[in-house]
């Protein structure tokens, strides 16, 4: 296939049409309006200078910041001299993104460690009704190119989920409802009457979280997509206090901030040493009991704690903390990926002792399970 | 090409130091009529660029500021209840017909104009409007701008709909919190606005704080430019560095050394642990920029 150029057209306006087609066909965001603006552009001599006319287009069709890299490069090709050169340097750059974007995956994802037997079982996602099926597979049993398209539908239906659950929570913080009372009073001085409205306070915002994410060895395959989970939420819900535990525990709350999945695994990765070791549950809830709990519980919130409840502490410990959590929380919840296996039945000593303790005990295997989340925060409200 | 040289120069009187791609789109967003949306980090002098291009084309700013939350009453228009109320009570022994009153007090005397409104029926020139931070509004109010930014009117039910004499240059500016929706990113140009490269900061140093020395403004462009590149939490933007060198200037510094950038360093670094880090770490490293 031979790209396009601009010394294939015959005169200036079939090249810039020539060109904004092709920003199209590279998926830049080019609509009529657009290519008729680029004619415009023209017509007030911005041409002239190259770099004038570079810059200009630029800022017509791109719509973020993604978008300006492959604008210049096909600006070059389709506005350049040479076409060979800037050609090899397309195609450097795509290798250099599929690179980068499967060491990011392979990370936080075990993918060495999946046996025969699980590909097979992921490779049963396909057909008419690929994505109903998708929602439902279990994360660990996702192959590489799934994961994808995973993400994409993930991110999705997480996305609409927390659009939702804010529009819920919204009606009760708009305004409090007529204090009467207070009304007559401050309008006796008006002759009795209602020009002045006087509100009730408005309700305090209840809608805190608190997400305790284990990262250890045996939740691998989970914790990557947790995460992304736990990023979603936060990118619509004002208050999300999230900790990430194995060993021990660390309060990534500041970290969601940066709302790139992939500068937070950056930033995440200086304590890779954490990520992927054994479990000591009780000790780490202790930890955040005696750090973290007197600021960030406060009897109204909830807590969610994602854990497979493989653990090499002491139960007591554990049910002591937990017990400690539960006196300051609303409601306590247990998500264990686990939960999602056919027959699976807590027989962990940690898991079997803790369960008294806990309000919801759920699955959170696959993108359907934990979308039945979105439920009980809503109650919980 | 001339116009936006001069564009360019008249900016730079106004002392804002803008590279030739800002110009040039400020002068595209000037000639298409079209919004600009302005994204990038926050303190690099996004909402800068507002105030100064009301400045250079001598109009009114107009500005709102977006919040979670922000809606119809507090953007674009609210009756005036209190004065809707005593007018009622005045003519409540007129002749006047129940239709009649219902129109007197809907009319335009009642209204308390927003910034919107106030910017669409701007009678002189058109003015500047800043829509701050727009990612902190929710994406209801996305869509009550785009039928301002695309057709420059607003719909108020009792009254109809208000077109603008003069069209408002409208900029919008935000900080990546949340992502825009297509709809709005459509109907605007585009600008990424970047931390400034070394030379452009050293402008910018010197244009603000004309008597600084040029020792101590090469070198704390030098540590500023060192610390962007050091994951912190939050990087230091432009107006950290100008706090910073005048802060350096208040205290009679002529030069910087470790002890200097640990005793200032809460002018330049606003979270605890990005200070805490820095602090520890090797500080001459920062200074000559060897990373």
């Amino acid at each position: 296939m031979t790209l396009p150029h601009h010394l294939q057209y015959h005169n200036i306006t079939e090249a810039i049409l020539g060109f904004a087609e092709y920003a199209r066909s590279c998926e830049l965001n080019v609509g009529i309006r657009e290519s008729h603006e680029a004619l415009e552009i023209v017509s007030t001599g911005l041409i002239e200078n190259k770099q004038n006319f570079r810059f200009a287009l630029k800022s017509l069709f791109c719509s973020s910041q993604e978008n300006t890299e492959t604008f210049d490069t096909i600006f070059d090709l389709f506005w350049g001299g040479e076409k060979a050169e800037i050609k090899s340097k397309i195609e450097y750059k795509n290798q250099s993104n599929i690179v980068r974007k499967s060491s990011g995956s392979l990370v936080m994802m075990n993918k060495g460690s999946s046996t025969v037997q699980e590909e097979e079982e992921g490779k049963n996602v396909s057909g008419a009704n690929s994505t109903e099926q998708l929602r439902k597979t279990d994360f660990s049993k996702v192959s590489d190119i799934e994961s994808e398209q995973l993400n994409k539908l993930a991110e999705d239906l997480w996305k609409q989920m927390s659009k939702r659950l804010r529009k819920k929570f919204r009606k009760s913080v708009t305004r409090g409802k007529l204090d009467l009372r207070q009304t007559i009073r401050s309008n006796i001085s008006k002759g009795g009457e209602m020009l002045d409205l006087h509100y009730k306070e408005k309700k305090p915002d209840k809608n805190r979280l608190i997400i305790l994410l284990d990262v250890s060895g045996s939740m691998d395959k989970y914790s990557f997509f947790l995460l992304r989970f736990i990023l979603s939420l936060r990118s619509h819900f004002k208050h999300i206090d999230a900790y990430i535990f194995s060993t021990k525990l660390i309060r990534i709350t500041e970290y969601l901030e940066i709302k790139n999945l992939q500068s937070v695994l950056e930033v995440l990765s200086h304590y890779a040493d954490n990520w992927s070791s054994g479990t000591k549950i009780g000790e780490c809830l202790s930890d955040f009991n005696r750090k973290f709990a007197k600021r960030s519980l406060t009897g109204k919130n909830m807590t969610i704690i994602l854990s497979d409840g493989l653990d090499t502490g002491e139960p007591e410990l554990l049910v002591n903390e937990l017990q400690k959590v539960k006196l300051r929380t609303r409601r306590l919840i247990w998500l264990n990926p686990l939960k999602g296996m056919k027959g699976y039945v807590p027989r962990t000593r940690s898991m079997v002792a803790a369960l008294p303790e806990i309000d919801h005990f759920m699955s959170a295997h696959s993108i359907n399970s934990l979308l039945e989340l979105e439920n009980i925060l809503y109650d919980a409200n | 090409m001339k116009e936006i040289e001069s564009l360019k120069h008249s900016l730079d009187t106004l002392g804002y130091v803008a590279d030739e791609e800002l110009a040039t789109v400020l002068f595209l967003m000037l000639h298409l009529k079209k919004p600009l949306l302005l994204e990038g980090h926050p303190g690099v002098g996004k909402t800068e660029i507002a105030n100064v291009l009301a400045e250079h084309l001598q109009t009114e700013l107009i500005r709102l500021q977006c919040y979670e939350g922000l809606d119809v009453h507090s953007s674009i228009y609210e009756w005036n209840y209190q004065k809707q109320l005593l007018s009622i009570k005045i003519r409540e022994n007129s002749d006047a017909s129940e239709a009649e009153k219902e129109k007197m007090i809907f009319g335009k005397d009642y209204i308390l104009e927003r910034p919107l409104l106030r910017a669409i029926t701007a009678k002189e020139k058109a003015p500047v409007l800043l829509i701050d931070e727009i990612d902190r509004a929710d994406e209801e109010f996305e869509a009550f701008l785009l039928e301002m930014l695309s057709a420059n009117q607003i719909s108020i039910p009792e009254l109809g709909t208000i077109k603008a004499i003069h069209p408002p240059i409208v900029i919008l500016t935000s900080n990546r919190t949340r992502e825009l929706s297509d709809a709005l990113r459509r109907r605007c140009l585009y600008h990424w606005v970047n931390y400034p490269d070394p030379e452009k900061e050293l402008k910018i140093v010197r244009k603000r704080l004309p008597g600084i020395e040029e020792k101590l403004a090469r070198q704390l462009v030098q540590v500023v430019q060192n610390l962007r590149s050091r994951n912190l939490n939050k990087a230091p933007g432009i107006s950290e560095t100008l706090d910073w060198a005048m802060s350096l200037n208040a205290l009679g510094k002529h030069e910087i050394d470790a002890s200097v950038i640990r005793a200032t360093l809460g002018s330049l670094l606003k979270s605890n642990e990005d200070i805490e880090r820095i602090k520890h770490e090797n500080l001459s490293e920062i200074l000559t920029g060897n990373l």
